[in-house]
């Protein structure tokens, strides 16, 4: 029972921790995590999912204050994790943040039109294929960035409020972007430009004005596209942009995946949603959180002993899914 | 051939029997007549030098002939056995050459030689002999160390520097090692001397000195009447010049007779008071009379017991004291007090005092307090501020987790089990509390890894507990009165803010507090929307509870607030339910959830000025602004017909920011408009 100011005070910030977001490592055996204090975790999945784990190996090998805001959004290239929250993108290397008192390799911030209020980058969206960095967020554009020289290649405008995802199409390639104003829109990157645009919150299937008409979350699989938010979670047919799947579910969703035949989603309410691409609710597995934010899978191929559902959101804690019916155990701040 | 040898063996036989007589008669012989072959003259005549070559030569004749006969024999023929006839004669010859050697051989020659040889033989053995047990002597000698060397001489460069000349005689000792270790030896016998001189005088001095402490130590104590007849006589000067020794000495007087631990309480406390604290004051209250007769031995009751017992046996009729009183009567015996008791009055900046009362429990070496707080003007307690002040709590967990329900000494726990008590906290309104600091002020300490037999009172730990525990005292105090008076505010709908504290808040606050009051703590631990406080463990039964009820139109905001008796230094926590437009918790609407953020996490920055007595009304204040942009920046539903019920009033730069869409909870200073963390 935590008696001492610093204990009392302890237990009170880890009540009212926010985890936003998650990065598997390229090796694939540690899970970064991001909060709303500005701090990194780093977690060993491979420490945590051995058979002589105990209670210490659910607990972050180290933690580190990364950003002076809430870290929103977070990925990983083959080397390097790179985090954004308030304003800037910072890049770690992966190899060296194990080690105490590690500092980013470098910081960069877009080229913001506003200057009273920074704005916050919700979203990162890696593309290989120019080894670029796309963020968005606050400021209502996308924003393109080259890995290898650091420069801002391209401003993408369109959304009228600020944007909450991005979803990348390999083939074309072209960039999604969900925001707060209710639309999807799709950028072609090589031409810079919207070549489409769904509003949601337009299309009586889908629409729930009570909940608003912004769009917190996305996924592309080819000619498929599934969002949700304020809106019900529906499954699109991209080119002809219909809606062809609504899911049945109330609380809005804030994160939506993908995974073999199978949709994924999480938001308001403790589950993991697993949907069938007909519409069908296949299972709904609780996990520790009053509230998801980001769902991670393991699919790292040099680490499949680790190869786990990771789920985050209104606690300190990450929960481990290893197989999709059931939380294993959870690790914590 | 026998013939001829015995005839040579005859003189031999008579030979062999005592030789000297022989000897003689054998010269006699040879004087006489050379009639028979003597072999004994010619024993004397011959060469043995010549013998030997004889000897050698008829061996080799030997050896020749036997090899011709065998060649003569393998080679077989007639002729042959003459040849060999002729050889074996010659061998016969030389076999006979060899037996008159081998007699002349002179047995007496040889016998002498022999004789001879033995002697020297023996004389060498016995030198060797002599020369071993010399030797022997020698290295047991060598190994026993004379007494000289076990003493620890002076090196030789501190001899040659210190020793006189005439006893160091360096020409004579360098080159000498046995004269140099003479002279050594010599030097350690004058230092010696002389160190021994040197002790005898000290001893001397010594005497003399012991003698003359003796002689002022006589005049001292007679000094000491003297003294207090000068005392007495200088009474009525102390009070007329308000110079009370008197008093302090009557004080000192009465301490003498205080239990160990209330001893070092007073005395420690006394010493700060003087030292550090000039608001501080000490008494010992209680009846010394008392106290001394503690130590007198009950010999009445012994007589008593005796009567008792003899008319027992007499008559049933008498009454005996039921089971349950005598079990009642050990009980009040093991929790008696002694008489004395020590009282600290801590006075604060406001005239306000805490009355400090501390107890000694005699038989579980435990020390008690019982605390009451007095106001320069009387306070109106309000219905909620009852628990602020009152004695029972007022100074619970003055130490993080010092709750003051249990005896801290784990051996009271027998003492308990024998007279049927559960626990100490049964008593501690009559007792006063035993909380830790209160033992730590008396210098006991309880290990609790190694329960010990006797503990006994420290002044050290006393020492370095005091200062510390004093200040939080006053803290405790201040801060409980603040609070007193703010809950008299509180339950009449307002919340104080202070003028330095103004700035944390925009100039137009709508929201208002319309209810205050206390909470149990099972109620508390009931509510649906305190869960995650009760699941950390933060809402334990020493904490004090409260609910606030803020509204605003149709909208109620319920905030239950967890009060830790180490306020200001701990924060209060709010946990809410906000009911508009259905039910809203921190478990349902992540903005609920940042709002108690708002105040328990970011509580720094409303403490105001120390010692931070604002921060709960701070707080309850900020939850008012907190509603309010909740309320205002509600997006307007689509569907819904008719004007949003709370018009947006506040300047926010964005009403949404983030995953989470959080509204801009933060307000800035002096500009006044609100942002996002």
């Amino acid at each position: 029972k935590p008696h001492r100011f610093t204990e009392v005070f302890q237990a009170l910030q880890r009540l009212h921790m926010t985890i936003f977001s998650q990065s598997v490592s390229p090796c694939g055996k540690f899970l970064a995590a991001g909060n709303n204090y500005g701090q990194i975790a780093i977690f060993s999945l491979s420490a945590a999912l051995s058979s002589e784990a105990k209670e210490e190996s659910k607990k972050p090998v180290v933690t580190f204050q990364a950003h002076d805001g809430p870290v929103y959004s977070m990925v990983s290239t083959d080397r390097h994790l790179l985090s954004a929250g308030d304003g800037e993108v910072k890049a770690w290397l992966w190899a060296e943040m194990l080690k105490k008192g590690c500092k980013e390799l470098w910081h960069r911030q877009p080229p913001y039109r506003t200057s009273l209020e920074v704005p916050e980058i919700n979203a990162l969206l890696l593309v290989p294929k120019e080894n670029s960095l796309i963020l968005a967020g606050g400021d209502c554009q996308l924003h393109t960035m080259d890995l290898e020289t650091g420069t801002f290649t391209r401003v993408l405008r369109g959304h009228t409020d600020y944007i909450h995802c991005l979803a990348l199409r390999e083939r074309s390639p072209e960039v999604l972007s969900g925001g707060e104003d209710g639309a999807v829109r799709l950028w072609d990157l090589r031409t810079a430009k919207e070549v489409q645009t769904i509003e949601v919150y337009k299309h009586e299937e889908c629409s729930r004005p009570h909940n608003g008409r912004w769009i917190g979350c996305l996924a592309t699989d080819s000619d498929w596209m599934v969002c949700g938010g304020g809106p019900a979670l529906t499954l699109w047919h991209l080119r002809s942009s219909t809606p062809t799947t609504v899911f049945p579910i109330r609380a809005p969703q804030k994160h939506v995946t993908f995974y073999q035949d199978l949709i994924l989603s999480a938001g308001q309410g403790r589950c993991v949603n697993q949907w069938q691409l007909s519409g069908e609710l296949k299972a709904q597995v609780p996990g520790s959180s009053p509230g998801l934010l980001s769902l991670s899978l393991n699919q790292q191929p040099a680490a499949p002993e680790c190869k786990v559902l990771t789920a985050a959101g209104n606690s300190c804690r990450v929960d481990v899914f290893t197989n999709l019916g059931y939380r294993a155990f959870s690790l914590s701040f | 051939m026998s013939s001829e040898s015995s005839k040579k063996r005859k003189p031999k036989v008579i030979r062999s029997d005592g030789a000297p007589a022989e000897g003689k008669r054998n010269r006699s012989d040879t004087e006489q007549e050379g009639k028979y072959y003597s072999e004994e003259a010619e024993v004397d005549l011959r060469d043995p030098g010549r013998d030997y070559e004889l000897y050698k030569y008829t061996c080799q004749e030997l050896q020749r002939l036997m090899a011709e006969i065998q060649d003569l024999k393998s080679r077989g023929g007639k002729d042959v056995a003459i040849e060999i006839e002729e050889r074996r004669i010659q061998s016969c010859v030389h076999f006979m050459t060899l037996k008159k050697l081998n007699r002349l051989k002179g047995r007496d020659q040889t016998h002498e030689a022999k004789q001879k040889v033995d002697a020297y033989h023996l004389q060498l053995q016995n030198l060797l002999y002599e020369v071993m047990h010399l030797q022997k002597e020698i290295t047991n000698a060598s190994g026993v160390s004379s007494k000289h060397e076990e003493i620890d001489l002076v090196s030789l460069e501190e001899f040659y520097k210190e020793a006189p000349p005439d006893i160091s005689k360096a020409e004579v000792t360098m080159g000498d090692p046995h004269q140099q270790t003479l002279a050594r030896l010599d030097w350690e016998l004058e230092q010696r001397k002389r160190l021994a001189e040197k002790y005898r005088e000290c001893l001397s001095n010594k005497e003399k000195i012991l003698k003359e402490i003796e002689v002022k130590k006589e005049y001292l104590s007679s000094l000491q009447p003297r003294l207090n007849s000068i005392m007495q006589a200088s009474l009525p000067v102390q009070e007329y010049l308000f110079m009370p020794f008197d008093q302090a000495h009557k004080q000192y007087e009465t301490a003498r007779h205080l239990p160990p631990p209330l001893y070092v309480l007073f005395v420690q406390a006394t010493a700060y008071g003087q030292a550090c604290d000039k608001t501080l004051s000490v008494a010992i209250e209680g009846s010394v009379d008392e106290a001394k007769a503690l130590f007198k031995p009950p010999e009445d009751s012994q007589d008593d017991e005796s009567d008792s017992d003899a008319e027992e046996e007499q008559t049933t009729k008498r009454r005996r004291p039921t089971l349950g009183v005598q079990l009642d009567d050990k009980r009040k015996e093991m929790l008696k007090r002694h008489p004395l008791s020590v009282m600290l009055d801590l006075k604060c900046k406001d005239d306000s005092v805490l009355h400090l009362t501390f107890y000694y429990l005699m038989n579980l070496n435990i020390m008690t307090v019982k605390a009451k707080v007095t106001t320069a003007t009387e306070l109106i307690t309000p219905i909620s501020a009852g628990d602020l002040l009152s004695p029972d709590s007022v100074l619970s967990c003055l130490y993080p987790g010092d709750h003051g329900k249990k005896t801290p000494n784990p051996a009271n726990q027998y003492q308990f089990d024998k007279v049927g008590i559960l626990t100490l906290s049964d008593y501690v309104l009559e007792l006063g509390h035993p909380y830790l600091w209160v033992q730590k002020l008396g210098g006991l300490h309880f290990p609790k890894e190694q329960p010990q037999q006797t503990v006994i009172a420290d002044h050290s730990l006393s020492a370095s507990h005091m200062e510390t525990t004093m200040k939080l005292l006053k803290t405790r105090v201040q801060s409980r009165l603040a609070l007193h008076k703010q809950f008299a505010s509180l339950e009449h709908g307002i919340v104080p803010v202070t003028s330095d504290c103004q700035y944390l808040f925009p100039a137009k606050v709508v929201s208002r507090l319309v209810k205050w009051v206390t909470v149990a703590h099972e109620d508390y631990m009931e509510l649906h929307f305190t869960k995650d406080i009760v699941d950390a463990g933060l809402a334990g039964d020493t904490n004090l509870y409260y609910m606030a009820l803020i509204e605003r139109g149709t909208a109620k905001l319920q905030a239950a607030v967890v009060l830790n008796p180490g306020y200001s230094s701990i924060p209060p926590v709010f946990q809410l339910c906000l009911n508009w437009k259905g039910e809203k918790t921190n478990s349902n609407d992540d903005n609920i959830r940042a709002m108690e953020g708002e105040v328990n996490v970011c509580y720094k920055e409303l403490c105001g000025p120390w010692p931070s007595h604002q921060l709960l009304t701070n707080q309850l204040q900020r939850l008012c602004v907190l509603l309010d942009v909740y309320l205002e920046t509600e997006s307007h539903d689509d569907s819904v017909e008719g004007p949003k019920e709370f018009p947006q009033e506040k300047m926010c730069l964005r009403l949404f920011r983030g995953p989470s869409r959080m509204k801009p909870f933060k307000y800035n200073h002096p500009q006044g408009f609100f942002s996002h963390r």
